[in-house]
């Protein structure tokens, strides 16, 4: 168990929102950073490089080896999906089994993973204890294919760790966020909220800026492990739609969610994640308390500051704004100009 | 301060005086800060006339001075209280509470479990009615509960609908010297229930499990337990008052590894409220619901059956049993807890046939 500090850092899955934060966060930080992903990133990140790669496909361990990459921070992982589909399963187990094998073996230069997980592992039903900790998680809990998936995949990350005592793995359960793309936040944001008949369960969230820092803090740091990240505190789902004005409407019926999730993109045109619908029948709240233990940080942000602070609508996208493909190319064009001029300096001073 | 005063004008503050100036003095006093936060929201729609709005907004008033007349007169007329003015207050009180409690819109704050006290303390009022004027609970014993600290109340369970629980909780909150909220373990059948689950979640209660009951009795909580669970509620009425298997003594082992007291509770009356003479037990299959109770009323009066019948209650407080004096190892010992669950056990059972002897009657 050496305390390394991280120099060549691979971000995989680096053109959504929250890695794109992450990978401006950690560029500073670290000598090398590459980033991979299938789509092209909105805005180019100046200190990254960016290569198109697909975790889904071997390719991804042959990185790893050729640019000795020796902290990986796994974030190719979709939550926030509604229908079963064939490729998310690929993306969460298939891309997340590659990457895994791509960085196991003696010759691995990987020293540190950090795998990005959800809350949604935990699923939600009316027999669920008031909190779960992080050893609550298990195949015994049925629930939607994300929960699933998502189990699976830890599933697989703890035979890697089992079988690469070299490298420290940390899991993060992200808690559940509401930035401006979520389907959680969509729902809370309808004027006319229609809600579970007879329910009120308590919501939980995360702010983006809390998820962020806890990404960095476990790249840079050396806590392995699975951690619960979440927001102190605790909103009702009513006081949740109050705060963001709108009124609830408790017409879903209680049995049956598939219909109730059917009923709800009829009426609003979202598309509601199976597990979502779980969290907002019954509720789903985590324990922090070996997330404060380790790290020595919570989340800044309580549920109800997530909550006002969505209200307000300052919980702004992390990426300025979606830039056109030719900026994108103009940025990379400029970039990949500023490195040659300063590495032409840096041969001609030798 | 004040000599300081007019040495400082702000800049942006001078030119939005300026901006004030130059407007003309109707416009100047609209939008001027004060005269902003005096004025009502412009009303929209149809208004009544000021006289019935005026007799609205006191119509309240006049129902209760008509009905202090009434009382009074009737008081005159036969010699006794036909109204009692203070029963009538509790639920005039608990109505405007409730539109007390509607206006905090989201400006309130649940503690982790999703507890409220404030609106929970609003129903206060009914269930104090049905505790003193319906079921006339006699309380003893109550100074055995803690006025601060941990402890684990562990209680029978009768009755076909857990009124016993309401009751405790009522108990605790209205007779204690110091208040407290009593937080119920309920099964997990009724948190999956609409309606119920959010009622018992938003007034203290959580689920009956034992990570849930750690971490209410770490929080120095009240907690209370039927360990008999839903085979307490739905023994048939010849059967009552025998108590059922204490599970299996898993709530002994939470209150050793929390270090809390255990309290034992005897609830005497919870039996009679529903005299349940069949269980339809395929009826219960189908509905998922753990019996199916026939009560003398029920099903054949429809809503009318689920109205408790009014028998007279106890309920004591038994001297709490010290299971912190063993260290949290011993929660694993299964001889020992066992043994203290079957003294929890005959403690209660014995408690329900002394207040059992104590009742003059069932009704009275």
């Amino acid at each position: 168990m050496s305390i390394h500090a991280p120099r060549r850092v691979l971000i995989t899955g680096v053109s959504n929102p929250l890695a794109a934060e992450v990978a401006r966060r950690i560029a500073p930080q670290v000598p090398y950073l590459f980033g991979c992903d299938v789509a092209d990133p909105v805005s180019a990140i100046e200190e990254m490089d960016f290569v198109h790669a697909d975790t889904r496909h071997a390719v991804i361990g042959k990185l790893v080896r050729q640019l000795r990459i020796d902290t990986v921070v796994h974030m190719a992982v979709t939550v926030d999906s509604a229908k079963e589909d064939r490729a998310d399963h690929e993306t969460n187990v298939i891309g997340t089994m590659n990457m895994l094998v791509g960085c196991s073996g003696p010759t691995s230069p990987v020293r540190r993973l950090v795998v990005k997980s959800s809350q949604a592992v935990y699923g939600a039903g009316p027999g669920d204890p008031s909190f779960f900790s992080e050893d609550m998680a298990g195949p015994e809990r049925q629930g939607s294919f994300v929960t699933r998936d998502l189990l699976e995949m830890e599933q697989l990350v703890n035979e890697f760790a089992i079988r690469n005592p070299d490298c420290q793995v940390t899991l993060l359960r992200l808690g559940f966020r509401v930035t401006s793309d979520t389907t959680l936040a969509r729902y809370l944001s309808l004027a006319l909220v229609p809600t579970f008949a007879g329910f009120d369960p308590r919501l939980q969230l995360l702010h983006e800026d809390d998820a962020v820092e806890a990404i960095v803090r476990s790249a840079m740091g050396a806590q392995a492990g699975a951690f619960n990240v979440a927001a102190g505190g605790v909103v009702l789902l009513s006081q949740a739609i109050a705060i963001m004005g709108g009124r609830a409407a408790p017409i879903l019926p209680p049995y049956g969610q598939w219909l109730a999730r059917l009923g709800l993109r009829a009426m609003t045109g979202i598309d509601l994640p199976g597990h979502v619908a779980g969290v907002l029948a019954y509720g789903s709240v985590v324990d922090c308390s070996k997330l404060a233990d380790v790290f020595g940080w919570t989340p800044v942000y309580s549920t109800r500051g997530v909550m006002d602070a969505l209200a307000r609508g300052k919980n702004e996208e992390l990426v300025e704004a979606p830039s056109p493909p030719q900026e994108y190319e103009l940025q990379v064009y400029l970039q990949r100009r500023r490195r040659a001029e300063r590495d032409g300096h840096r041969a001609s001073a030798r | 301060m004040k000599s300081i005063n007019p040495v400082l004008p702000a800049p942006e503050r001078s030119a939005e005086s300026t901006g004030i100036y130059t407007a003309p003095a109707g416009e100047r006093r609209r939008r001027s800060r004060k005269a902003e936060i005096v004025k009502a929201p412009p009303s929209t729609g149809f208004r009544l006339p000021k006289p019935v709005r005026r007799l609205q907004r006191n119509a309240p008033i006049y129902a209760m001075q008509g009905l202090a007349e009434l009382s009074t007169r009737l008081r005159q007329l036969t010699g006794r209280e036909v109204i009692d003015l203070s029963r009538v207050m509790d639920f005039v009180q608990f109505a405007y509470k409730q539109r007390e409690l509607a206006r905090r819109g989201a400006n309130y704050a649940v503690d982790d479990f999703g507890f409220d006290p404030e609106w929970t303390e609003s129903f206060l009022s009914v269930f104090n009615v049905l505790y003193r004027d319906y079921w006339r609970v006699e309380t003893t014993g109550i100074e055995n509960v803690p006025a601060t600290g941990r402890a684990l109340l562990v209680s029978n369970h009768g009755g076909v609908l857990p009124w016993d629980g309401t009751m405790i909780k009522t108990a605790v909150f209205a007779e204690h010297p110091s208040p407290r909220h009593v937080r119920a373990l309920v099964a997990s059948l009724f948190m999956g229930m609409p309606v119920l689950s959010w009622f018992l979640r938003r007034t203290g209660q959580t689920l009956g499990h034992p990570d849930d009951t750690r971490r209410l009795l770490e929080r120095d909580e009240l907690v209370l337990v039927f360990p008999e669970g839903v085979k307490g509620t739905g023994k048939p009425f010849k059967d009552r008052y025998r108590l059922r298997r204490f599970g299996r003594g898993g709530f002994v082992a939470t209150a050793i590894r929390a270090g809390a007291p255990i309290i034992p509770i005897s609830v005497v009356g919870s039996e009679e409220i529903y005299p349940m003479i069949a269980d339809l037990a395929p009826l219960a299959k189908m509905f998922g619901l753990p019996y199916f109770p026939i009560t003398p009323l029920w099903p054949w009066l429809g809503p009318l059956g689920m109205i408790p019948l009014p028998s007279k209650w106890r309920i004591q407080f038994h001297a709490p049993i010290h299971v912190e004096v063993h260290p949290p190892e011993a929660a694993d010992d299964q001889n020992l807890v066992m043994a203290l669950a079957d003294q929890v056990r005959d403690t209660i059972q014995l408690g329900i046939y002394d207040n059992l002897k104590l009742r003059r009657g069932i009704f009275v």
